[in-house]
């Protein structure tokens, strides 16, 4: 464990160092700073705007972090012959990787950590809004997005095991937009009386083995609120296990393909 | 350590199906409850850029731009460029209920042609619009409010719907008093008086209630208003002989306003007199000005039309494009000295008017709920001093008391094609009787007095005061 903990540690401090994603967080940062003066858009909706606005970027910015940040761990080390120096010592593959990736989850919930705090003094302030019972309920969706975004990780680590960075990019955001997407299509699609049996059980098995991004996406209450929702806190708690569980199959399948993998 | 590959690949295969299990048995059913946005095709319309932001978590942003967008439609009279913005718009962010209501108020009003009647075949899709919104923001009356409006004033029929809206708006925390007060209309015009009275009654003790707490003048011309809806209704429902029958006795051989029934004497004749132009000409003996009598001239196989009218919420699907190829015409005819002449000219607006079914039915229909409270004072709410010797009928409209009678023409007629280019087509109704009375004074109205001649023989209370 004291091993995963150094190597993760050092990941944390790479991060932090990479300007490439500095940069992609200062840019997240400056459009939830400006959000409020995008409210002309719309007569009544102005927090509603704000608070969507704000939201997407903070998602879209963790996807540009989480995508950025991992494909380069294991390929960089690789090139660089820096992953020699570590797997000679009593370091395991599996402990190397997972350390990676704890500390790239790391590294990730201390940049969306820092996006909702910006959130929460843009919103208060352009809102008059102080009370922290009414804040609150805004940092749900930044930490599901931290589950997604870890979930991103994975999905791209395992990638990084055997692409090459650039391929991994398109790959990785090729799964997440349809992991996002797919849920909505998926309902049309079993919902739908005019589409027949074979394609919704071809759906089904996609929706299935897919990892659903989807189901991370909480922000529609939180953008409208006054909808009454089922379940809320156990949706969270089961949907946290979800990316747990998920985020499990992409760690093993990582270090299966890593063992086999000449370095 | 050594990995052990096997029990590595059954733990991941494990974890599949325990994640797949947990995502399609728990997960995606409270999804679908708590966040679905229910509108997966948002892509159809949007540009690639405009998709790839909406995707990207901003599509109230969208939303908000595209509905700026659609501001400047409005503005240069671009109708048509609006639907698909509406629709974008509402799929984007289904909680901008200003674009609901504005969407159905212009589907259902502003597709007009060149003699600005709308175009009907546009109410199902307005009426689904409205429905879909109140759907997707249940906790606001205001969809509930804009949908049963569409029912009330523009289709002007089939109040039962009306009143089913606008109970559901009522259900609603933050409906406004004023908007409270048109239910009540609504149950008069649905034929339920009582319920209307009721309505008024519970709408006085809650402005009373409010005037404890606030003596503003919003609040005590709400008080005032309800007394005066009050007032003038029990005067009415006295006057149309409603108190005895509702109090469980007679009217005790009192001749009210509406009895005996009086006979309004419909009788209507068609020319076609230039390809796609119509004269309408009519009888009707009512002397106060305030009739108007519903005319369809329509496809004889047109989906899902009704008598004097259209199943109009028979879909709850948006479809954008109407029936292109099916005509719809609907128009008031406006009744003044007791009579109706009018040419209806449908050549200016082929889209509109495409004429391509083979044979076409043109209804009359009058239905005294829709009739203006002068004109009730003597039909009664529901009919019930309203007759047409030929044309009554009471199966058109279940349980009320209407106007209804049709004609047929073919596509040739209307287009005076073939056999017909040379004459001219002309139906009636079998007691149209020719008369001089429709070339003379059809500018000025005369306004009947207290000394006017009986019209219904019968009616003593018509009789001139000497």
């Amino acid at each position: 464990m004291k091993i995963i903990l150094s190597i993760a540690s050092t990941t944390v401090g790479e991060a932090v160092r990479r300007k490439v994603l500095l940069v992609i967080l200062l840019i997240g940062l400056l459009f939830v700073v400006v959000a409020p003066a995008l409210n002309i858009l719309t007569a009544r909706q102005e927090r509603t705007v704000l608070i969507g606005l704000t939201l997407g970027v903070i998602q879209l910015t963790a996807a540009l972090i989480a995508i950025m940040l991992t494909v380069y761990m294991v390929p960089n080390e690789i090139e660089r012959r820096t992953i020699y120096t570590i797997l000679c010592k009593p370091v395991q593959r599996w402990q190397f990787l997972v350390g990676k990736y704890l500390g790239a989850v790391a590294a990730l919930g201390m940049m969306i950590g820092f996006m909702t705090i910006v959130l929460l003094i843009t919103f208060s302030v352009s809102q008059r809004e102080f009370d922290p019972t009414k804040l609150a309920p805004l940092v749900k969706g930044p930490l599901m997005n931290f589950f997604q975004m870890s979930l991103l990780s994975a999905v791209a680590l395992m990638f990084s095991t055997f692409v090459s960075p650039l391929v991994n990019i398109f790959l990785s955001s090729g799964i997440y937009m349809l992991g996002t997407l797919f849920s909505p299509l998926f309902q049309t699609l079993v919902e739908s009386p005019s589409v027949n049996t074979v394609t919704k059980l071809f759906a089904r098995i996609i929706h299935w083995i897919l990892p659903n991004f989807a189901n991370f996406n909480v922000q529609n209450p939180l953008i409208n609120p006054g909808q009454q929702l089922v379940n809320e806190q156990l949706y969270y708690i089961t949907t946290i296990g979800y990316a747990f569980f998920y985020i499990g199959i992409l760690l093993v399948t990582a270090v299966l393909i890593f063992d086999q993998r000449e370095v | 350590m050594k990995i052990n590959r096997q029990a590595l690949i059954g733990s991941a295969l494990g974890l599949l199906v325990v994640q797949g299990a947990l995502s399609q048995n728990f997960i995606f059913p409270l999804w679908k409850k708590n966040y679905s946005t229910d509108k997966p095709n948002i892509g159809a319309g949007l540009a690639p850029d405009q998709l790839l932001v909406a995707l990207a978590g901003f599509r109230e942003m969208i939303a908000g731009i595209l509905w700026v967008r659609a501001d400047s439609f409005f503005d240069s009279g671009n109708y048509d460029a609006i639907l698909p913005v509406i629709r974008l718009v509402t799929m984007l962010d289904p909680k901008q209920i200003d674009v609901y209501a504005t969407g159905m108020w212009h589907i259902a009003y502003n597709f007009t042609d060149e003699e600005s009647r709308s175009d009907r075949r546009y109410i199902p899709t307005a009426l689904a619009l409205g429905g879909e919104g109140a759907r997707q923001n249940p906790e606001t009356y205001e969809l509930f409010f804009e949908t049963g409006w569409l029912w009330y004033h523009k289709i002007d029929d089939d109040f039962g719907k009306a009143v089913k809206w606008w109970e559901q708006a009522q259900q609603r925390k933050d409906i406004l008093p004023a908007r409270q007060n048109i239910l009540a209309m609504a149950y008069q015009r649905n034929g339920e008086i009582e319920k209307g009275l009721n309505m008024y009654y519970s709408q006085l003790d809650r402005a009373n209630e409010v005037m404890k707490a606030q003596t503003d003048f919003g609040a005590r011309q709400q008080r005032d208003t309800t007394e005066n809806n009050i007032d003038t209704m029990l005067v009415r429902m006295s006057q149309r002989g409603l108190m005895g029958p509702m109090s469980g006795t007679t009217n005790m051989g009192v001749n009210y306003d509406t009895q005996p029934p009086f006979d309004v004497g419909f009788s209507a004749q068609v020319t076609v007199i230039q390809p796609r132009v119509i004269r309408v000409r009519c009888t009707w003996n009512v002397r106060p000005v305030g009739t108007r009598i519903r005319m369809v001239l329509r496809d004889a196989d047109y989906p899902n039309a009704v008598a004097g009218g259209m199943n109009w919420d028979f879909s709850n699907d948006v479809q954008l494009d109407p029936p292109r190829d099916k005509t719809f015409m609907q128009d008031q005819l406006f009744v003044r000295n007791q009579r109706v002449e009018r040419k209806i000219d449908m050549s200016r607006d082929p889209t509109m008017y495409p004429f391509t079914a083979e044979r076409y039915i043109v209804e009359f229909y009058y239905n005294p709920r829709s009739a203006p409270p002068h004109i009730q004072d003597k039909f009664g709410w529901n009919g019930e001093g309203f007759t047409d010797k030929n044309f009554i009928n009471k199966t058109v409209r279940p349980g009320q008391t209407v106007m209804y009678t049709s004609l047929e023409l073919t596509r040739d007629q209307i287009l005076k094609l073939g056999d017909w280019r040379d004459r001219t087509p002309l139906i009636q109704t079998k007691n149209f009787r020719e008369s001089d009375k429709f070339r003379r004074d059809q500018e000025s109205i005369k306004i009947p007095g207290l000394r006017t001649a009986p019209v219904n023989p019968g009616d003593q209370r018509t009789q001139p005061l000497r």
